[in-house]
């Protein structure tokens, strides 16, 4: 009997592993426009394995420049250049700019809502100047 | 003229070298113009196995055109180099004898006949002739064979 329920118990912890195990899905993506720091390239939502959010930049390039962050902005887009100082737009900081140029992933924090933070934002937080924005779609 | 300004710089030197410096120090490190020319170039892994599974090539998002028509079409490669096409998110209009084609722009010119489209609604994959030339083919229409119309079109970008 104990044998049994050790069998069935291992059998379960597998099938969880298993599940646990299935790779990263896109939920969400869009591509950056921004003129006056020409900021080109694409912006993906995941969701990990693991229920995380990860914000992932693909084909990436900005102007290098001071103090430049990644950003989640509570708007549909934004405009090149924008200040959200200015308009009080609501950011979500997700850290400073790996690098101008490249791949680079940056987590999200749980309980993010993707409903309300609709556009990735490459930031300079000194001047607050918009460099480039990408509003994501579903995917 | 110039000699009395050189006695003033002469005098007032160590001066200048105390306001000037913590000034130029400050101008370059809210500007940090040596950020013109070097780039930071980084390199992180996807967050899945691009060992084994596909890679997602080019994508867009669906526009209505003659039907109601929404979702997103993307291109993914597969290790093995083959290609296909999936959508997600998908709805078009119920019509007969309608098919999905990757055509050279968003008119129906040049195009690649990828089959019938298996169903109006849902996430679907399709494959794409091994010598597709992607630089060539960036948009998916919903066509109707019957009709000769359009029903939405997705131009495709770059992942």
């Amino acid at each position: 009997m104990f044998r049994t329920i050790q069998i069935a118990s291992l059998a379960m912890l597998t099938c969880v592993t298993g599940f646990g195990q299935e790779k990263a899905q896109p939920l969400e993506s869009g591509t950056f426009h921004g003129k006056v720091h020409n900021t080109s390239g694409r912006a993906t939502i995941y969701k990990q394995a693991d229920g995380r959010l990860l914000l992932r930049l693909t084909n990436f390039k900005t102007s290098n420049g001071p103090d430049v962050h990644v950003v989640l902005i509570a708007a549909k887009d934004a405009d090149d250049d924008a200040n959200f100082l200015k308009s009080s737009t609501e950011k979500l900081e997700l850290g400073p700019l790996k690098g101008n140029e490249g791949d680079q992933n940056y987590n999200i924090p749980s309980g993010t809502d993707l409903k309300k933070f609709q556009t990735v934002s490459i930031y300079c937080e000194r001047f607050n100047a918009n460099f480039g924005a990408a509003p994501l779609e579903k995917f | 003229m110039a000699n009395s300004a050189s006695r003033w710089l002469l005098r007032w030197k160590w001066t200048l070298v105390a306001v000037g410096l913590p000034v130029l120090v400050g101008f370059w490190w809210a500007f940090r113009p040596e950020k013109l020319w070097v780039n930071q170039k980084v390199n992180e892994p996807a967050p899945f196995d691009t060992s084994s599974d596909p890679t997602p090539v080019l994508t867009g998002r669906f526009e209505a055109k003659a039907e109601q028509t929404s979702g997103r079409a993307t291109i993914y490669k597969k290790t093995g180099g083959e290609k296909y096409l999936r959508l997600s998110d998908f709805t078009t209009a119920t019509s007969p004898e309608v098919h999905i084609v990757l055509s050279r722009n968003e008119n129906t010119g040049d195009r690649i006949d990828l089959g019938q489209l298996k169903t109006n609604q849902g996430d679907q994959n399709y494959d794409l002739p091994a010598a597709t030339d992607l630089d060539q083919y960036k948009a998916v229409l919903i066509y109707s064979e019957r009709s000769h119309t359009v029903l939405g079109s997705a131009k495709l970008e770059q992942f």
